[in-house]
């Protein structure tokens, strides 16, 4: 058995298929980004080597406001991590409890937005927001509120939070799925236990259902934050990064170098280091979740 | 399955509760019934006198305009095309690699698997020219493969994260047994552990399954008129100068019913098979 | 023996993947020796230029059975992606659609596109060279436009009619006075959308003109002279008066083009300036009786007149320097820009870089009055975004759009692009 596991051409006959996708597809770009980021560069001309020129510009330049674009990914990040998971939990919570009316077709609907396209989901939300017609204002004005309607996707100290909102519940349902997935496969012996011995149902949600689940949240956490840092399209169909880039997130930001204002050495600097973040993220999260673990 | 003992919460709470869980119904259903009416509206009623409520004119030719200038049974049936290919990739190198990452010995598989994870975290527009570049060199642009080999070299990361959770539980005993039948190591492969490894075939194609039924850059970039996929439809829907809205909304309905009636009758299996690889994750 | 199976599986892979690779190549004729011709454009299902596409390849595929010709449309702003990943990686089609002056000039210094010259010669009498204008890098062509647009002033007359005018202002004054007039009865003035900065370029770049005049603009934007002018930021000024004292829909801030657009044709606003392209449109909509095209009027009757345009010819037919038939691509570029423009110009969509030699008595009213205004004048800007370099132009519309959110005066705007822009 364990021969016949260590053989090397078989170990390497099974890996092979997935690294050579992974290489080619997925490793080669790093290596090119990487490159290219040292270059002063179109795309198709002349390339210049300009060393780490690139980072100083990008760090510096109010012109091209990076930090802002990567101040804006962190805060969704953090809105994920602090409000679209806690829903998800909950709702998770509420439904996995069992023994609720309707439980499946809950589960069922909350998942709906998940299988709407994206691009479908960002021209409801256009409509929603909309000025003049858009329901969320219509309906402001209905209940006399006139004055809390506003022009939510251009104007600039409401936009970003307008265009996190779609963004955030999308997603409530996938991960919503997951935990409930993760509740229900918690013994049911363990929470009549806990019943038995007095706790209360937020108490056994606390001490036994969340812990349980633990891995599930960690990987919900590493989803939602590298994936606020990747966000890119439904920010691209609602606003594309504006009014004044009050939304510009990091790829967006670097669509543009790269293809509308032909600075590709620039973009590759913007997807090299947004590379970087990203594996520095799901590292962290992985490393601190795994020392709570061994406590649970 | 006999309900299991809880305590009785009191009415009003239960009424909140539901409540709760209503509220946050309603906000997931309003799209759906938003998008189909809209399909069925001209542009005043659009863009002005009749945002929410129901057509004045049920305009079905909005359906027939869709069809036929958008192309979107074309499209329609690209998308499936890719979506099935790819996740039928996904789903078997994931588990080749898992397999051999989590079950067999060998000394860099702790490596192998941190740089499988690598995959998570990269960002899909930054590889656009590098892998327009290499599937142009290969002559493979405007075909089908141009969309399923980098959607499934994204997902793969992700395939083989979930496919580690349900193959690392699975006890090494049966793989011992299957030895002493006899059994190589591909049969205990095909034989033994993709048969076991049921449940997460639904977690990794809905994964799978949502990248590339929404993937817009690529699809726009890699493919031209024959090998489009539905975003793209959507997209060019809009021209340059000019827009009409109701064939859009329509074509946005066709682009969602189909897996929202796919996703209403196989729900309780898709979501049977979560519970089932849960905790794993 | 378990090296060489490894080593013999590691080869076979290899020569797998290089045989891939290998039969990439072809030398541009099919099977049966027809010549392969492929284009790219953005004429999708719903652009307006659709039809004018359609017909054109339908005459060429007639007239040419030896060429295979395949084409493909992409939507307008993912076709800028598409078209400069092809450029970066040199696997362009054989003709493709671009924008002149600035867009085309960075393929053709990366040296990716066919000089047309000698073609062109064979054209020269239906294609005037002062068409060629935009296309010209270092006395050379390099394209073949088909349309050419200006941004015009369209009026709803029946919105006009309403305040006590039957005719469109003609001058700076009037035009203020009839939005003072429009405003206090409750009408908007003007929608622009300020989530496309081109759009906003569109009544910016008018108002800086007929301040500053179209000489001085057209160094600006070519980068002869400084953005350091008094006119300039006046008209900035100018313009954001107008925002301030409500003329402009506030709500179009948050709106795509399409939306602002449609608001106008559902008579929402007295006033659109946008580009002639539109023309077809309007005639076909709800307020095609109503609809009058003008110019902006002039400001600085010192330094501008009547007859200073913004616009000109940008949408171009271009060849591919890689193409393995780039000859029968030039002339099949030629050919095509040719059949494009005149149905284009018959649908409505702009103005003919050839010369008509077909019957235009079918045009409607306001593509006549378009002609009639282009007839009339005297020197054009090219759109500020066509006319600058990617870099450059992307900075301008930075800024362009800060102007309409009111962030910047018209001070920091010549003082941030002075800074910007080098």
């Amino acid at each position: 058995m364990t021969k016949l596991y260590s053989k090397k051409s078989t170990i390497i006959l099974f890996i092979l298929p997935a690294f050579i996708l992974f290489v080619a597809i997925l490793v080669a770009p790093i290596f090119a980004s990487g490159y290219y980021s040292l270059f002063n560069w179109n795309g198709f001309g002349k390339k210049t080597f300009i060393g780490l020129e690139n980072y100083r510009e990008l760090f510096t330049s109010d012109s091209i406001n990076f930090m802002k674009a990567l101040g804006n990914a962190m805060l969704l990040a953090a809105f994920s991590v602090f409000i679209q998971l806690p829903i998800s939990l909950g709702l998770a919570l509420l439904l996995g409890r069992g023994g609720r009316k309707g439980e499946r077709g809950f589960l069922s609907i909350y998942f709906i937005p998940v299988l709407i396209s994206t691009v479908v989901i960002g021209q409801l939300w256009l409509k929603i927001y909309n000025p003049d017609y858009g329901v969320l204002n219509v309906a402001l004005r209905a209940i006399g509120l006139e004055k809390w309607a506003k022009i939510w996707l251009g104007d600039e100290k409401t936009a970003l939070g307008a265009a996190f909102v779609p963004i955030l519940w999308q997603y409530v349902g996938y991960h919503m799925l997951l935990m409930y997935a993760g509740i229900k496969s918690v013994p049911p012996e363990y929470r009549e236990a806990a019943m038995i011995d007095g706790a209360r149902e937020g108490q056994v949600n606390r001490f036994i259902v969340i812990p349980m689940i633990k891995p599930i949240i960690k990987i919900s956490t590493i989803f939602a934050v590298t994936g606020s840092l990747k966000s890119f399209d439904l920010i691209y169909v609602l606003t594309n990064g504006g009014p004044d880039h009050a939304t510009e997130v990091p790829s967006t930001l670097m669509i543009s170098m790269l293809f509308l204002r032909n600075r590709y050495g620039m973009g590759s600097t913007i997807a090299f280091l947004l590379i970087f973040l990203c594996f520095f993220f799901a590292l962290l999260i992985g490393f601190a979740f795994r020392d709570k673990e061994v406590v649970a | 399955m006999a309900a299991p003992l809880r305590q009785k919460s009191t009415p009003v709470k239960e009424i909140i509760v539901y409540i709760i869980l209503g509220i946050w119904a309603l906000i997931n259903l309003f799209p759906v019934y938003w998008m189909f009416t809209f399909s069925l509206k001209n542009n005043e009623e659009i863009f002005g006198d009749n945002v929410a409520g129901l057509p004045k004119h049920w305009l079905w030719s909005n359906y027939s305009e869709a069809l036929k200038t958008g192309h979107m049974g074309q499209y329609f049936f690209n998308s499936i095309v890719i979506a099935v290919v790819t996740i039928a990739i996904v789903m078997i190198f994931a588990m080749m690699a898992t397999f051999a990452l989590t079950r067999m010995i060998w000394k860099a598989r702790k490596t192998m698997n941190a740089f499988f994870m690598l995959g998570l975290t990269i960002p899909i527009h930054a590889s656009i020219v590098p892998i327009f570049t290499t599937l142009s060199r290969l002559g493979m642009l405007d075909t089908y493969a141009a969309l399923i080999i980098p959607y499934a070299a994204f997902s793969l990361a992700m395939g083989i994260l979930i496919c580690s959770g349900f193959m690392g539980d699975l006890p090494i005993d049966l793989d011992e047994a299957a030895c002493i039948d006899g059994c190589g190591t591909w049969g205990i492969f095909f034989r033994i552990i993709v048969p076991l490894m049921k449940p997460a075939v639904a977690t990794v194609s809905i994964y799978t399954f949502l990248q590339c039924w929404n993937e817009l850059m690529f699809a726009n970039i890699f493919c031209g008129n024959a090998h489009k996929t539905l975003p793209v439809g959507i997209r060019n829907l809009q021209g340059q100068y000019m827009t009409e809205w109701g064939p859009i909304g329509a074509a946005l309905v066709l682009a969602t019913f189909p897996t929202l009636l796919f996703y209403v009758f196989f729900s309780k299996k898709i979501q049977d098979s979560f519970i089932a690889g849960a905790i794993k994750g | 023996m378990r090296k060489f199976k490894l080593m013999s599986l590691l080869l076979a892979l290899v020569m797998i993947v290089s045989s891939i690779t290998a039969c990439g190549k072809d030398d541009g004729k099919t099977a049966d020796g027809k010549t392969k011709l492929t284009m790219w454009c953005i004429a999708t299902e719903s652009d307006s230029n659709r039809h004018a596409y359609e017909e054109a390849i339908k005459e060429y595929q007639a007239a040419h059975p030896d060429v295979e010709f395949t084409w493909e449309a992409t939507q307008n702003e993912e076709y800028k992606t598409k078209i400069k990943a092809a450029v970066a990686s040199n696997e362009m089609p054989d003709i493709f659609f671009t924008w002149s002056c600035a867009f085309l000039g960075d393929f053709v210094d990366a040296g990716r596109v066919y000089c047309v010259d000698e073609v062109y010669k064979k054209y020269a009498s239906e294609l005037p060279a002062v068409m060629m204008g935009n296309v010209t890098y270092d006395g050379k062509y390099y394209g073949v436009p088909t349309t050419m647009n200006i941004v015009g002033m369209f009026c709803n007359m029946k919105i006009l009619a309403e305040v006590g005018y039957n005719e469109v202002p003609g001058t700076y004054d009037e035009l203020i006075e009839c939005c003072d007039k429009l405003v206090a009865a409750g009408y908007i003035p003007f929608g622009c959308s300020g989530k496309e900065t081109w759009c906003v370029t569109e009544y910016l770049e008018s108002i800086i003109e007929k301040t500053a005049g179209a000489t001085a603009l057209n160094q600006i934007f070519a980068g002869k002279a400084s953005w350091d002018n008094a006119d300039v930021s006046k008209a900035v000024g100018i313009f954001q008066e107008m925002i301030d004292k409500g003329y402009f829909d506030p709500s179009g801030i948050a709106l795509g083009n399409d939306e602002v657009k449609a608001n106008f044709m559902a008579g929402k606003y007295a006033f659109y300036m946008n580009g002639t392209w539109n023309c077809a449109d309007f005639a076909k909509s709800d307020i095609a009786d109503s609809v009058k095209v003008a110019e902006f009027p002039v400001i600085d009757s010192s330094k501008s007149k009547l007859g200073e345009l913004i616009g000109g010819p940008s949408d171009t037919l271009a060849v591919a320097a890689s193409s393995k038939n780039a000859e029968v691509a030039a002339e099949a570029a030629f050919e095509l820009g040719k059949a494009i423009c005149h149905y284009g110009y018959l649908d409505g969509n702009g103005l003919p870089a050839w010369t008509p030699n077909y019957d235009t008595s079918s045009l409607n009213a306001l593509t006549v009055a378009v002609a009639d205004i282009v007839a009339k004048s005297s020197q054009m800007v090219l759109f500020g975004d066509t006319a600058m370099s990617a870099d450059r132009a992307n900075i301008y519309l930075d800024y362009v759009s800060k102007i309409y959110s009111s962030k910047i005066n018209g001070e920091e705007f010549v003082n941030g692009l002075v800074k910007d822009i080098k």
